[in-house]
C-alpha cells in the first residue's frame, strides 16, 4: 500500500533521469509532451524573449511594464515572455535566462546586459542556435563582440550625451572652480562609463573641479552612503552627479540628513517617477529622459523588423532629453 | 530488496517535489519539457552542486561557510588573471583557483576550530576579505576570457552535458561515498552529533572541523572554475548571495542545521529542486515579485515535507 506511490516515482524518477543522459530532440515525457508537440509545429506568430535587468529597479520595472503593455495592444503580431534579475551585478543568473530562453526556442531575445563583456559568449550560443539578438540599454562591448566574430544590433540612447545635457545644466548654476563629485554605477556596465563620461566632459568643459569619482553600484542605499561620505569630506561640495535617479534618490536623502539641502545640487539620470517631486521642489535640478518606459518597445519592434526582413540589424540611436523643474512646468 | 526500500525512503520525498515541479512547468510551458530545457538546467547548476556539497560537509560538523559566494568571486577573477594577464595554461589556473580556496577554506576551519570561534562569524570576514580582494584583483573589471575557459561548460556533442556537469555528478558521487563509507565520515558525523562523546572516543575534532573547511574551501575554487567557464569571463560580482542558494539547497536536502545528520545525495537533489524552479519561472514568465515568493514557498514546503516524511518512518519503524 504504502509502496505503490513511491514506486510510480521511482519510474518517473528514472525515466527523468534517462532523459539527462541523453535522449535527442524528441520529448521525454510521453504524458506531458506529445500532445504538444503538434502545437509547436504550426507556424506561430514571433516569440520575443525580453530579458531585462534587476526588475526591482523602478528603471527596469517601468521598461518592462511598457513592454507587456505594447505586446497586449498588438498580441496578434508576436508573443511575448518577460524576465529580469534579482540584482544588477548577478551575471549568472541572467545568462541562465538567455539560455533558458533559448532552450525555449524563441525567434528574438532583447537584452539589456547586466555586463557589457560577459553576456557576449552566451549571446554568441543564442545566434548559433539561430536566436535574433537585440541589444538595448546597455551597449555590448564592441570590442569584445569583434573578438567572439558576434554582431549584434544596438537600439538606444547616447548616454555620454545625455549625461552632458544633465552636466550642462548643472554646470550653468554653478560659478568656474566649483566642486563636484560623480556617483557612478556598476563600473563594469558600459552605459554606466558613458554617463560617467558624459558628465566629466560637462563638467570639464564648464571648469568644474571633480573631487571624487565613486560606484554606487546604481543602487540608493550605497549611493546614500558614500553621498554622506563625500559631504562630509568636501565640506564646500557643490553639486553631486549621479549616473541614474536610485542613487540620486540616496543622494538627496544624504544631502538632507546632513543639513546641506539647498547648498549641493544633486542630478540624476533616467527620470523615474520618483525623483518628480523633487524636480518641482528642488531638492534635485536636473534628470535625463531616455524614455526608459519604451526603450524595450524600441528595441521589439526593432527585432520584429528585422525577423520579417523589413530592416537590417543595424544600430539604432534614440531620443534622450533633458528634464528639470522648467521642462515638467511646460508639460503640465 | 529491503536496501532499496530503505534508499527509497531516504531520497523519495524530493525527487517527488522534483519530479512534480517538472511535470508542473511542462504542462504550463510547452517548451518546457524537452531534453534541451532538460540538459541547459544541467548545465546552469554545476558550481551551486559543488558547493552544496561542500556546504553540506560544512553543516553536518555544525559549523556554516557563509564565505562560499566571496571565495568563488575571487577563484573566479584569479582565473581569468591568470589565463588572460599571465598566460597561463587552463590547468594550472584551475589548480590556482582550487589551491586559493583550500587556503581559504582551512584558513576558516583552522581559526575556527583552533580558537573556538564560531565559524559563522569568522567565514563573515572572509566574505568581505575575498570580496574585497577580489575587487583588487579585477581592479572592479569584467575581464573577457573567451574560448580559453569555455570549453568546460559547452554541451559535450551527443550526450548534451557539460563537462562541468559530469565533474559535479562525479562529485556528488565521491561525496556520498565519503560521508557514509568511511571512517572520515562517520567521524565527522559523530563530531557533528555529539562533539564531547567524539573526543572521549579519540576523534580529534579540531583536524575533523578543519578537513570539512578545506574541502568547502577546494569545491568552492573548483565551482569558481565552471562558473567562469559558463560566463567565458570573469566577474568580479560573481557568487553574491551564492552562500544563501547553497544553504537553501542543502537544507532543503534534509541536512540538519545543528549539524550530526545529512545526506550529500540530498543535497543535490536541493540544488535540483532550486535551480527547476528558477528554470521554469522563467520560462513561464513569472512576475520577479512572484518569482521570490513562490521559491520561499517551495524551500519551506520541501522541509515540510522532508520532516513529516522523516517523523513517520520513524514512528514505523
Amino acid at each position: 500500500m504504502n509502496n505503490k506511490p513511491a514506486s510510480v516515482l521511482w519510474a518517473a524518477f528514472l525515466a527523468a533521469l534517462t532523459c539527462f543522459v541523453g535522449c535527442d530532440s524528441k520529448p521525454a515525457a510521453p504524458s506531458s509532451s506529445d500532445s504538444t508537440a503538434p502545437v509547436k509545429a504550426a507556424p506561430a506568430k514571433p516569440r520575443v524573449a525580453l530579458i531585462m535587468k534587476s526588475l526591482a529597479n523602478e528603471f527596469f520595472k517601468t521598461m518592462a511594464d511598457g513592454a507587456e503593455a505594447h505586446q497586449k495592444e498588438h498580441a496578434a503580431d508576436f508573443d511575448l515572455i518577460v524576465n529580469g534579475i534579482k540584482n544588477e551585478t548577478d551575471l549568472g543568473a541572467q545568462v541562465d535566462l538567455v539560455e533558458q530562453m533559448i532552450a525555449q526556442q524563441v525567434d528574438a531575445i532583447v537584452i539589456a546586459p547586466a555586463d557589457s563583456k560577459a553576456l557576449v559568449p552566451a549571446l554568441k550560443r543564442a545566434k548559433e542556435a539561430g536566436v535574433l539578438v537585440v541589444n538595448i540599454d546597455n551597449k555590448l562591448d564592441t570590442d569584445i563582440l569583434n573578438q567572439a566574430g558576434l554582431d549584434v544590433p544596438f537600439v538606444g540612447p547616447d548616454n555620454r550625451e545625455g549625461a552632458k545635457k544633465v552636466g550642462d545644466a548643472l554646470a550653468a548654476t554653478l560659478k568656474k572652480g566649483d566642486k563636484v563629485a560623480i556617483i557612478e554605477g556598476v563600473t563594469t556596465a558600459f552605459n554606466g562609463q558613458q554617463r560617467r563620461m558624459g558628465f566629466e566632459d560637462a563638467m570639464k568643459a564648464a571648469g568644474m573641479r571633480i573631487v571624487a569619482t565613486q560606484s554606487g553600484q546604481w543602487e540608493m542605499d550605497k549611493a546614500n552612503n558614500i553621498a554622506a561620505a563625500m559631504l562630509s569630506e568636501h565640506p564646500d561640495l557643490k553639486a553631486i552627479l549621479c549616473a541614474n535617479d536610485s542613487m540620486a534618490l540616496g543622494a538627496v536623502a544624504a544631502v538632507q540628513s546632513s543639513n546641506r539641502a539647498g547648498k549641493v545640487a544633486v542630478v540624476g539620470f533616467d527620470n523615474i517617477s520618483a525623483v518628480q517631486p523633487m524636480l518641482k521642489d528642488g531638492r534635485m535640478l536636473a534628470t535625463a529622459d531616455q524614455y526608459g518606459g519604451k526603450l524595450a518597445v524600441f528595441g521589439i519592434e526593432a527585432a520584429l523588423q528585422i525577423l520579417k526582413g523589413e530592416a537590417a540589424p543595424e544600430d539604432k540611436t534614440t531620443a534622450v532629453d533633458l528634464v528639470t523643474k522648467e521642462s515638467l512646468a511646460g508639460k503640465e | 530488496m529491503k536496501h532499496v526500500r530503505k534508499l527509497f525512503a531516504e531520497y523519495a520525498a524530493l525527487v517527488g517535489i522534483w519530479i512534480g515541479l517538472l511535470i508542473l512547468f511542462g504542462l504550463l510551458s510547452e517548451h518546457f519539457f524537452t531534453s534541451r530545457t532538460l540538459a541547459t538546467l544541467a548545465n546552469r547548476i554545476p558550481p551551486l552542486t559543488l558547493i552544496a556539497i561542500g556546504m553540506t560537509f560544512v553543516l553536518i560538523v555544525g559549523g556554516i561557510d557563509l564565505s562560499v559566494g566571496s571565495t568563488l568571486g575571487l577563484c573566479g577573477a584569479l582565473t581569468g588573471l591568470a589565463l588572460v594577464d599571465w598566460n597561463w595554461p587552463l590547468p594550472l589556473a584551475i589548480l590556482l583557483a582550487v589551491l586559493v580556496g583550500v587556503a581559504l577554506g582551512t584558513g576558516i576551519g583552522g581559526v575556527s576550530a583552533g580558537l573556538g570561534i564560531p565559524s559563522f562569524i569568522v567565514s563573515l570576514g572572509v566574505l568581505e576579505i575575498a570580496r574585497g580582494l577580489a575587487y583588487i584583483a579585477t581592479d572592479s573589471q569584467t575581464k573577457y576570457i573567451g574560448e580559453a575557459v569555455e570549453g568546460l561548460a559547452k554541451p559535450l556533442p551527443g550526450i548534451r552535458v557539460s563537462p562541468a556537469f559530469i565533474t559535479a555528478v562525479l562529485a556528488v558521487v565521491a561525496g556520498q561515498v565519503l560521508l557514509t563509507r568511511t571512517v572520515f565520515g562517520r567521524r565527522i558525523l559523530a563530531v557533528g552529533g555529539n562533539e564531547t562523546a567524539a573526543r572521549l572516543s579519540g576523534v580529534s575534532v579540531r583536524l575533523h572541523k578543519t578537513a570539512v573547511f578545506t574541502i568547502c574551501g577546494m569545491l568552492t575554487g573548483l565551482a569558481a572554475v565552471f562558473y567562469t567557464s559558463r560566463l567565458g569571463s570573469s566577474d568580479p560580482n560573481a557568487g553574491v548571495g551564492l552562500e544563501l542558494s547553497a544553504i537553501a539547497a542543502v537544507v532543503i536536502g534534509g541536512t540538519s542545521l545543528m549539524g550530526g545528520r545529512g545526506s550529500v545525495v540530498n543535497s543535490f537533489l536541493g540544488v535540483l529542486i532550486i535551480a527547476t524552479l528558477d528554470a521554469g519561472l522563467a520560462q513561464v514568465g513569472a512576475s520577479e515579485p512572484l518569482k521570490r515568493v513562490i521559491t520561499g514557498a517551495v524551500i519551506v514546503i520541501a522541509v515540510a515535507v522532508d520532516a513529516w516524511r522523516k517523523s513517520r518512518s520513524n514512528k514505523a519503524s
